[in-house]
């Protein structure tokens, strides 16, 4: 049969192929280690990272000192279970490694992040923004990474709208309308009585929900700023006020660029017009279909008036604005708060500290880097103070020529970061599922908060939580 | 009668090929968003081709190079797919045709390591490998393959199911040696089971992401979904999405190649169910 | 004469050894070691991985997975979820094997249809759940709106299902997608199982007069239990291992959350999760799921040997 000679084709190329796997091993590790061993060594950099920018920051130190950058990318997801494998079992490369702040804590308490004081960082303080600075020290102050991004939240409002609904779009008078809970309340309502929704998901306040910590003093802390942000929630969504798509999905990205469809049941499913191939309904993932019962129903439309996002949102919005951009507006929201922002740091077993920390230096705290990649990112916002003093009076087009690095450094400077804990991502998801289930009718507000509590306490039995 | 028949026949048919629209769909997806900008893929959805596929080419060239990324896989996917397939039916031949003390326990430990949850295993064995200086190389993703406790089960219940062994007495008296005659007559027999063990193997190593990523570190090693997840890290992700459709088509090329083959050889062995007793 | 006869068959038995021991080096070194260390970490109360003071804590690990009520809540969502995926698919492949083994409608494209019925299996994961979430999506998914077209064809109206939100119904669309994703997989398993069973058998069934559903369950089903067994032993254990999709496809902060968390996505978020990993519990979860599977691993094996 011709089995045989598949099986044995099969059993050849194994062998060639794991021959040729092994010698090429042997001979690219043994390479390896042995540059590392040299004094040379120096002269090369292993950069792990979730996000591609520092891609773009080893090129250009690459190009300025020549030192060799080698980039590595890791889906967030599984960067920590990466660094971990590597550094528990004495890795020395890589030599920079990265963290969102959700993240920083584990890596503070395992140890992986060399001290930057050490190297000269206490001369340098002062000259990021404050909260940037604080996010990169662990428990007893020492500095182990520096991010080159603020990442304060902001409310991105639809100028024109405001304009007509509430006569100004200037973004102080805006801001007022999002200035607590109960205002955000009767400005939606305002807005849906003038054919408006205002926001596309009913999760876009939760940047700002971080007013109070989770956790003070081991103890688990759910004050009445948390219960009111859970009512707005539940309101928001039954009394039909936002467009009901959710955060990062399809539709939400769709609201940016302008109409999205009244999805309240009895619309959406309501008389649609019949086209040509017989289809019934609307079909809002076809452009044309969906124009087209637009134009006869213009009622049955509607438009998004906000998104709360961070400063990085502006990259977000830049992609997708399509035919409003020059329409928005940012303001402040009810309360500060930020999300995200990649720091960066040493690896405690990188062999080449000094090179490493110049990259840290290099790409945090060198004004020249700061401007480039404002320029080279358009529109990313930078911690470097000077930088973002020098680019103050920089106009956003999009923003109808706002200018939001002044804006950005303002939000910056409120953030109380001491209200940040290791827990926030744990109890936030729980207190997320919490509001969900009682905003859909599926549990009692009782049940569904007695839940919560169950949940925190199953999850971090060190935590002492009161009823 | 025959006309009932026909009709039934028909009605068949049009079931089968309804399963068969709904299974093609999203390949059908995959490829239309191939061709569109990550800005449409999130925004609208639609089986209209846009005009983007150069475009997100050329982003996912300017990530890395898909080539080099399928050539890795394939030196870690054929190699481990073939130890997968030769072991495995040979320890399961073992085990179906040998009476030998620790056979049935050897038999019980498979059946129970096939039930550990794979996830936590996971830093034990790249502690092992940094002990074994095996990180960063592809042995530790190949050498293991020899050791498939599932492949093993089932062939072990495929060679109770189709091997007489009648036929391998005749052989012994003949005076053929015990692994002649599992080359020469045990493997023919065992065909399909290993062919459709090979294919499942081959898909499973392909699409292999957690291992290769914690093993491999360096950009020139990783395999095709190791790069691919590149693509997905944070601030790209909406703009990408047509890359990564792109990417995903294309890396599921050589797995429709390998199937067609596979599955071809799954039929025509149906004839080595023809060792005539 | 009859002593000597025992003797050389003994000794063909010592040759399984021979068949056996690459497996089993292999095995000891990559597949035992690794567990072995999970099973310390399970007493310990290591918070990553080992790093820092570990101090042992005995069966604390064990004690607080047995009494988490929310530990029991994921591993009934993931029997739930598998129990409707595994009806489902093993009922279509069934279904799909009845068809095509039939002697008398000699159904062709057999080559075809496995190939496009396996082919759901090809694509990684993370696409499908992109695609099913948009398709699924409550207010805007093209799957409601089908739904709406076809009522309204009735003269009825209806009001969409937030399919992968509700509690009600997330389970059930991913055990759903599960049976699309797997179906194929046991239609050529159980294909090739029939395939290897003599076409003599049929042949004689057929002169005998055997209609179709006495063959299948006289000749069929029997011959094909080891293959079977197979099927579903794997299929409990993927199952009761199922993980990805429902990971990819729920949102924690969602209210459907609770009613697809499954078992080892509950030991996923302590074993590498940011800000929820705990090594030490995590290990024990592992080892308390491994325990559970196995009991009922042994019973299913129990019920297949008894009808021996």
């Amino acid at each position: 049969m011709n089995w045989k000679k598949v099986v044995s084709a099969l059993l050849v190329g194994t062998m060639v192929m794991s021959m040729a796997a092994c010698g090429s091993d042997t001979t690219s590790s043994s390479n390896g280690t042995e540059k590392g061993g040299e004094a040379k060594g120096d002269e090369k950099l292993v950069v792990w990272t979730l996000a591609n920018d520092l891609i773009d920051f080893g090129e250009r130190f690459q190009e300025q000192t020549g030192v060799q950058v080698e980039t590595v990318v890791i889906e967030p997801a599984d960067y920590p279970t990466k660094v971990q494998t590597a550094l528990l079992a004495g890795e020395t490369e890589p030599d920079i490694i990265v963290g969102e702040p959700q993240m920083l804590e584990d890596f503070y308490d395992a140890g992986f992040f060399a001290n930057l004081d050490d190297l000269g960082a206490k001369d340098y303080e002062g000259q990021i923004v404050d909260y940037v600075w604080e996010v990169g020290q662990d428990a007893d102050g020492i500095q182990r990474a520096i991010s080159y991004q603020i990442t304060p939240a902001g409310i991105y409002y639809r100028r024109d709208i405001a304009q007509e609904v509430f006569g100004t779009d200037d973004p102080d008078e805006i801001g007022k309308l999002f200035a607590d809970y109960d205002t955000i309340l009767e400005t939606a309502e305002t807005l849906k009585a003038a054919g408006y929704r205002i926001f596309a998901s009913d999760a876009e306040i939760n940047y700002f929900s971080g007013d109070s910590a989770w956790v003070i003093d081991g103890k688990l802390n759910v004050d009445q700023a948390r219960l009111d942000y859970m009512d707005l929630c539940i309101d928001l969504y039954q009394k039909d006020l936002t467009a009901y798509a959710a955060q990062w999905a399809t539709p939400w990205y769709q609201a940016m660029a302008g109409e999205v469809p009244v999805l309240s049941a009895e619309l959406q499913w309501g008389d649609w017009t019949e086209d040509e191939e017989g289809n019934v309904g609307l079909n809002i993932w076809d452009e044309e279909n969906f124009n087209e019962n637009v134009s006869n129903y213009t009622d049955e439309t509607t438009q998004v008036f906000a998104f709360g996002l961070p400063a990085w949102g502006v990259l977000t919005m830049r992609d997708h604005v399509g035919d409003t951009s020059g329409k928005w507006g940012v303001c402040a929201g009810p309360s500060y708060g930020f999300g995200g922002g990649t720091y960066i740091g040493i690896s405690s077993q990188s062999k080449r500290q000094e090179t490493a920390w110049e990259f840290v230096k290099f790409c945090t705290l060198n004004e020249d880097t700061a401007n480039w990649w404002i320029e080279y990112s358009e529109g990313d916002t930078v911690s470097l103070i000077s930088a973002l003093e020098a680019h103050k009076d920089d106009a956003n087009e999009v923003y109808g020529g706002q200018k939001l690095y002044s804006f950005w450094l303002e939000q910056a400077e409120g953030i109380d970061y001491s209200k940040v804990t290791r827990y926030d991502k744990g109890i936030g998801d729980a207190w997320g599922e919490a509001i969900s289930a009682i905003k859909t009718g599926e549990k009692s507000k009782d049940d569904a908060i007695a839940e919560f509590y169950d949940k925190v306490e199953a999850t971090y039995p060190e935590l002492t939580v009161e009823r | 009668m025959n006309i009932g028949f026909k009709i039934k026949k028909t009605i068949l048919y049009i079931l089968l090929i309804l399963l068969a629209t709904v299974c093609l769909l999203p390949f059908l997806l995959m490829i239309v968003n191939a061709t569109r900008s990550g800005s449409e893929i999130v925004t609208s959805f639609t089986l209209i081709p846009s005009t983007h596929t150069l475009e997100n080419w050329k982003t996912v060239s300017s990530y890395f190079n898909l080539f080099l990324g399928m050539w890795n896989s394939v030196k870690v996917a054929v190699p481990a797919t073939a130890l997968t397939a030769y072991f495995s039916a040979l320890t399961a031949y073992g085990l179906a045709m040998y009476r030998f003390k620790g056979n049935k326990t050897l038999f019980t430990v498979i059946l129970i390591f096939m039930m550990i949850p794979g996830q936590l295993g996971l830093i034990g064995f790249y502690n092992l490998c940094t002990k074994l200086h095996i990180v960063n190389t592809y042995i530790p993703l190949i050498v293991p393959a020899i050791a498939a406790p599932g492949t093993v089960f089932f062939l072990r219940q495929y060679v109770l199911s189709v091997m007489p062994p009648s036929l391998i007495e005749a052989a012994r008296i003949d005076g053929a040696g015990e692994l002649y005659i599992f080359h020469r007559i045990a493997i023919p027999i065992m065909s399909p089971g290993i062919a459709t063990m090979a294919i499942m193997a081959f898909i499973g190593n392909w699409n292999n992401y957690l291992m290769p990523m914690i093993i491999l570190n360096k950009n020139e090693k990783f395999t095709l979904p190791v790069m691919m997840a590149t693509l997905r890290a944070s601030t790209d992700i909406t703009a990408n999405q047509g890359a990564i459709y792109l990417a995903v088509a294309i890396s599921v090329i050589p797995i429709l190649v390998v199937f067609a083959f596979f599955s071809k050889y799954i039929i025509s062995s149906i004839s080595a169910g023809a060792v005539k007793e | 004469m009859k002593k000597e006869k025992k003797r050389h068959l003994k000794n063909y038995n010592n040759a399984g050894y021979l068949f056996v021991l690459p497996f089993v080096v292999v095995f000891l070194i990559f597949s035992v070691y690794p567990v072995l260390r999970t099973l310390y970490f399970s007493f310990t109360n290591a918070r990553i991985a080992g790093v820092g003071d570990i101090d042992f804590v005995w069966f604390e690990n064990y004690k607080r997975a047995i009494t988490d009520k929310f530990f029991w809540k994921s591993l009934w969502n993931t029997v739930r979820i598998w129990g409707v995926n595994i009806i489902l698919q093993l009922g279509l492949a069934f279904l799909l094997t009845i068809v095509f083994s039939d002697i008398k409608y000699k159904m062709k494209g057999l080559p075809v249809f496995r190939i496009i019925y396996y082919l759901p299996n090809l694509i990684a994961a993370t696409s499908i759940a992109f695609l099913f979430q948009t398709l699924l999506d409550w207010r805007y998914g093209t799957f409601n709106q089908i739904i709406a077209a076809i009522y309204k064809l009735f003269g009825a109206t209806y009001n969409p299902i937030d399919w992968l939100g509700s509690s009600a119904t997330a389970g059930n669309a991913i055990a759903v997608i599960q049976t699309w994703m797997w179906f194929g997989n046991s239609f050529i398993m159980l294909m090739a199982g029939v395939q290897g069973i003599s076409k003599d058998y049929f042949e004689a069934a057929a002169i005998d007069g055997a209609g179709r559903w006495t063959t299948f369950g006289k000749i069929t089903l029997p011959l094909l239990k080891p293959i079977l067994l197979y099927v579903a032993i794997t299929s409990l254990i993927g199952g009761l291992q199922l993980f990805d999709l429902p990971y990819l496809m729920s949102n924690p902060s969602s209210a459907s959350y609770g009613s697809v968390n499954t078992a080892v996505m509950y030991l996923y978020k302590f074993g590498f999760t940011t800000g929820t990993t705990q090594t030490g519990y995590a290990s024990a979860i592992a080892y308390v799921l491994f325990a559970i599977i196995l009991g009922v691993s042994l019973v299913q094996l129990k019920v297949f040997n008894k009808e021996d």
